[in-house]
């Protein structure tokens, strides 16, 4: 049978478009994947009793948020920003939570045994680590 | 040709399954051995392995617990006389009384009653008086646990066991062997401090381990790169109170009845997966438990002595009080100095320089 | 869809280059120079845009199924096939979308095929994985198939001056 249909072997400027609109999306996949400076796509998982309640992309946050969360009977206030986590205070009787500190890595993560709540840090720029001991 | 189109379009959506079962990543995120736990694999077997980890670790819970009252430790420290414990916690207590001889008793499974009354236990945070420290010490030593035949053993009157200091790692160990069964070739476990990580990530390169900086808790003071290995890290920097401007920790010296002040920051012990059908004695990630937090209280000097003298085959990394981070020679490739946290890097190597 | 035994064996023969291109490429390994996971030259490419150009879409599409099962079977993992067939798809469907246009060149069209399979083999990692991971690496890729495109495609243009005037493409 006949070639259905004959390309063209030699290189045509309207070629330029298909790798110009290749490079667009390039460039757009990597402005909203990769975020805006170092810790673009930085994100805050918060979970209850195991249970993932918030994900909240800190890299968009407009300024620093502090959340209230309550559980298992005690209350924990976490302060969020663009650059981590860290719980200011808490009802439970080891204060663990509030020793961590400030928190800005992905893999790192305070947690509140008694109230059982978590906040870890995903995403974010590519050196992060998949766990952290300690 | 609609009825090609048709078959086609079927098998197209039945590969869309078969990436469901096989391929998938499967996670369980639960609370267990006052902790928080992950067990995170990929491949096929990984479903079935994550459901039965979870069930191990609590079976484990249920066995070993200080705080469950119908637990075996805990009935083993209601009773008085012989008490038939079972292989497996018979098992636990000889290596913990192995490892407690080998460091000299920094390591020490009967100091749970001093834990006590620094108010570890319960929250409720107290220094002791000197006088009930000397009274509880006069208990304290792997010579008041007898282990005899059968599975039976004796505590001396007074003497009470925590096996909180090797539980997790014995518990990483169980969960080796179940990823192992189920052909899990790609995973990473973490129980409470306690990781373990099987093979390769699912891209094939390593697991990336942080090391967290015990002065600085946004900051990692390395990161290491491992594959088929048990990781884990003793620190006071975060289970503490503080009292009269004096900070108290949670890891205490079986020596003094205080809280270990070794010049020490935090350990971190770190050893290979255990070989396949090898359970007679506890694996790597009990030992690794154990001498994170006997390491801690031997301090430095002890602690590099111990590595040399190759009674046990592990890998270190020291964080000192004066700002220095060592790293035993094994681990140089394996770890990655972190720039700008201000610590000093040295290398350990077998023979004294 | 009725093909002659001439057609038949045509796409025979076109399935088994296609697996031999996807072996072959292996040992190419262009991690080395990029590294990515995933990157490769993607050669079998070279052969749907011919199939897409001298048999038609029906005819491709068999090549494509063919190809992608016999592969996975053959390397006896079923997880690669999500891979190969989503990245297969996306780049048939886009060469063929792209080949109707008779402004593009063969160059055109293969690179558009080129950057839609690494679109494919990434949306098949965040299904695997089941998280956007993956996304992170797919501009660096689709970077690397203005490349391969080109590449696949300049393979393919000699492919079709070899074969226009033979009696292989006549009735």
């Amino acid at each position: 049978m006949p070639m259905k249909r004959s390309p063209e072997v030699r290189p045509k400027p309207a070629d330029a478009l298909v790798a110009l609109a290749v490079l667009a999306l390039a460039a757009a996949l990597a402005l909203s994947a990769w975020g805006g400076g170092r810790s673009g796509g930085l994100t805050a998982v918060i979970s209850v009793n195991g249970q993932v309640t918030e994900t909240v992309n800190l890299s968009r946050l407009s300024g620093p948020e502090v959340r209230e969360l309550n559980a298992n009977g005690y209350t924990l206030h976490v302060r969020l920003s663009s650059d981590g986590a860290e719980v200011i205070d808490s009802t439970c009787p080891n204060q663990v939570c509030v020793h961590t500190g400030h928190i800005s890595r992905a893999g790192q993560s305070i947690v509140c045994l008694p109230a059982r709540i978590s906040v870890t840090l995903s995403g974010g720029a590519e050196n992060g680590v998949d766990a952290v001991l300690g | 040709m609609r009825r090609f189109f048709a078959a086609a379009l079927c098998a197209v959506l039945a590969c869309g399954l078969t990436a469901c079962g096989q391929g998938g990543e499967q996670s369980a995120d639960f609370y267990a051995m006052d902790t928080t736990m992950n067990v995170t694999a990929y491949g096929k077997g990984a479903k079935n392995a994550v459901g039965e980890a979870q069930t191990e670790v609590d079976r484990l819970e249920s066995l070993l617990s200080r705080t469950r009252t119908d637990s075996v430790v805990s009935r083993l420290n209601a009773g008085t006389g012989d008490r038939a414990v079972g292989m497996e916690v018979w098992g636990l207590l000889s290596a913990a009384e192995k490892y407690s001889i080998a460091t000299n008793g920094a390591f020490d499974i009967t100091i749970a009653p001093v834990v006590s009354a620094w108010g570890f236990t319960t929250d409720h945070y107290q220094v002791p008086d000197q006088s009930e420290l000397d009274e509880l010490l006069a208990n304290v030593g792997s010579v008041h646990i007898h282990l005899g035949e059968e599975s039976i053993v004796t505590l001396d009157d007074g003497t009470q066991i925590d096996l909180g200091g090797i539980a997790k790692g014995y518990a990483s160990d169980c969960v080796e062997a179940i990823l192992a069964k189920d052909g899990v070739e790609s995973a990473k476990v973490a129980l409470g401090g306690n990781i373990y990580v099987r093979g390769s990530k699912p891209d094939g390169t390593a697991w990336r381990v942080g090391v967290q900086d015990p002065e600085n808790s946004d900051g990692f003071v390395g990161i290491l790169s491992l594959t088929d290995a048990f990781a884990v890290t003793s620190g006071g920097y975060q289970r503490y109170f503080e009292q009269n401007g004096k900070r108290y920790h949670h890891i205490i010296d079986p020596a003094t009845g205080y809280p270990a002040e070794s010049g020490l920051t935090s350990v971190t012990v770190v050893a290979p997966g255990n070989e396949e059908g090898t359970i007679s004695d506890p694996g790597h990630g009990t030992m690794c438990d154990a001498f994170s937090t006997a390491l801690f209280v031997m301090g430095e000097e002890k602690a590099v002595e111990f590595w040399r003298s190759g009674a046990y085959s592990f890998q270190m990394v020291l964080v000192t009080q004066d700002g220095r981070v060592l790293v035993t020679d094994g681990l140089k490739d394996k770890f990655e100095q972190e720039d700008g946290s201000g610590y000093a890097y040295e290398t350990i190597s077998r023979s004294p320089s | 869809m009725k093909l002659t035994t001439k057609q038949l064996t045509l796409c025979a023969v076109l399935t088994a280059l296609a697996l031999a291109l996807s072996y072959v490429e292996n040992f190419l390994p262009l991690s080395l120079a990029v590294p990515l996971p995933g990157v490769k030259l993607g050669l079998a490419n070279i052969v749907t845009v011919f199939a897409l150009y001298a048999l038609g879409i029906g005819q491709a599409f068999l090549i494509l199924i063919a190809r992608c099962t016999l592969g996975a079977l053959f390397a006896g993992n079923l997880n690669a096939l999500l891979f190969s067939l989503l990245g297969g798809l996306s780049a048939m469907a886009v060469m063929a979308l792209l080949s109707r246009s008779k402004r593009l060149s063969i160059y055109g069209v293969s690179v558009g095929g080129a950057a839609a399979h690494n679109c494919g083999q990434v949306a098949a990692a965040v299904l695997t994985l089941g998280n956007t991971a993956p996304l992170y690496y797919l501009p660096l890729l689709l970077g690397v198939s203005l490349f391969t495109g080109a590449l696949t495609g300049f393979a393919a243009g000699l492919l079709f001056r070899a074969l226009e005037h033979t009696s292989l493409m006549k009735a």
